[in-house]
């Protein structure tokens, strides 16, 4: 092939995404039989437990406890919900000059709560 | 094979809507960075297949519901792996879609005209959410039950009308068999269909605008 | 035109009234307006010779909701001029605190609530002190009063 060709989504990408989609499937198998999910225990509703939440709300469980009393909402709604609206309004953030720093400004606040307050209760439970 | 789906193509027409599609050229400085939504959709067909093959043995009420996740390990052949499968699938799809959206804002690849996508994105990344919380309480096991005793709960801080924010999430006033089958329900059908939707627009969207390359 | 404006207007507005019309029977529909009120009942506890001179003793009450045993805790405080009982439930977010003796606190192991021997939030996020159960006490049995 002497000219060079222009790769095109099929077949030049779609063999790429083929290989994605393979290791996407052999690592969920691996990983669910090297580390396969337990039964849990039945509910009890006398002894006291503490539930952790998945790590995916890791960072929520961790922002309530900032909140004492009657501000809890702003740890329980307020704070998430504010985080959502700006998650999507980034578009409109990103607006004429300096928009694109208020942006990175925004994304990367939120990026950082999300993983230093997943990070928190690793460290010290 | 050739022939059978020549046969549908020639009734049905598949073929040459999408023929622009798939032959649409690649733009330069496309990466491996540009697959992770290609895997998140991967993992969220395998959440499908595997919730699908699960809802055939959960039994979604207060006293069936643990029991029904104790047969489906013990009892039925892969049940054990299907379960791990479909969490670690969710779990995948939580971390993919979350290095998408990373990717997607470093290439500004939010930019008009794509803003309605970056939106369509972020309401797939709430909606997949939603599906773990909900997804959280079917075992109906302690850490289920309390995780949701305390997740529900926190919508009652919203001053004024908490109370029945938290009464409409739970179905009642305490986590019962009402709570498990409103989320089951949120699980199985609502969030589901909404996400098929959702990435039905997002790739309808993809193909209109095309992918954006290059930083 | 003027028909053609009011007929394009017409078919918005019929459609604009079938959605508000289905999200609100959506909304009416879920709501769970005909809950089971929770009613008062007394349960017995323990026996009055087990009651505590000074300090806390915790107690279990069996009882059904639905069609579910569930066995529920309480405490029983001996606060040395004044016997009470106390909810074990977190005023937070609902979780069941411990009795910590070390510190003569109740711990919540949630979100680090703590109250001291009187239900009294001491630190973390509660918004409210425990709530007190009514006690009685009949022919030396203790009983103890839950909603259900």
């Amino acid at each position: 092939m002497a000219e060079k060709r222009n790769k095109e989504f099929y077949p030049d990408y779609l063999v790429e995404i083929s290989i994605v989609i393979f290791i996407a499937v052999e690592l969920t198998v691996v990983l669910a039989l090297v580390y396969p999910q337990l039964i849990g225990r039945q509910i009890d509703f006398s002894t006291p437990y503490r539930p952790l939440p998945e790590w995916y709300f890791l960072w929520l469980y961790q922002a309530v406890r900032y909140f004492p009393g009657r501000w809890a909402f702003i740890g329980t709604v307020l704070l998430p919900f504010i985080a959502a609206i700006s998650l999507i309004m980034i578009p409109y953030i990103d607006r004429g000059k300096r928009g694109r720093t208020r942006a990175i400004l925004v994304g990367v606040s939120l990026l950082l709560a999300f993983v230093v307050l997943t990070l928190i209760p690793y460290i010290s439970p | 094979m050739g022939k059978i789906f020549d046969w549908i193509d020639s009734r049905f027409g598949v073929k040459q809507p999408h023929k622009k599609f798939l032959e649409r050229p690649v733009p330069e400085g496309v990466n491996y960075a540009f697959c992770l939504g290609g895997a998140s959709f991967v993992f969220f067909l395998m959440l499908v297949c595997s919730g699908l093959m699960l809802s055939i043995y959960y039994v979604p009420s207060e006293q069936e519901a643990f029991m029904s996740i104790v047969r489906l390990n013990n009892d039925v052949t892969l049940g054990a792996f299907i379960r791990s499968f479909h969490k670690w699938s969710a779990n995948l799809l939580i971390i993919t879609i979350i290095l998408h959206t990373i990717r997607v804002f470093i290439y500004k690849a939010y930019r008009p005209p794509r803003e309605l996508n970056w939106i369509a994105g972020s309401l797939t990344l709430i909606i997949a959410l939603g599906s773990g919380f909900t997804g959280y309480l079917l075992p109906w096991d302690q850490k289920a039950y309390w995780a949701t005793e305390v997740g529900t709960s926190m919508a009652s801080t919203v001053p004024f009308i908490g109370k029945y924010i938290l009464y409409l999430i739970r179905g009642g006033e305490d986590v019962t068999g009402a709570t498990l089958i409103r989320f089951y329900s949120m699980h199985i059908l609502y969030f589901p269909t909404i996400m098929f939707l959702l990435l039905w627009a997002h790739f309808h969207m993809i193909k209109k605008q095309g992918v954006k390359g290059g930083l | 035109m003027v028909r053609r404006d009011f007929l394009k207007s017409t078919v918005k507005i019929f459609f604009l009234l079938i959605s508000i019309i289905s999200v609100s029977v959506f909304s009416i529909f879920t709501y769970p307006w005909k809950f089971k009120r929770k009613e008062l009942t007394f349960f017995h506890a323990t026996d009055e010779e087990a009651l505590p001179i000074k300090g806390v003793r915790q107690v279990f009450i069996k009882h059904i909701r639905g069609n579910t045993q569930i066995n529920s805790k309480a405490f029983i405080v001996n606060s040395g001029s004044e016997l009470f009982a106390l909810s074990p439930v977190c005023t937070h977010l609902g979780c069941l605190v411990n009795w910590y003796r070390p510190k003569n606190r109740f711990l919540c192991p949630c979100h680090g609530g703590q109250y001291d021997m009187n239900g009294k939030v001491v630190k973390g996020p509660p918004p409210a002190d425990l709530n007190r159960m009514p006690i009685k006490i009949e022919d030396g049995k203790v009983y103890i009063g839950l909603r259900v």
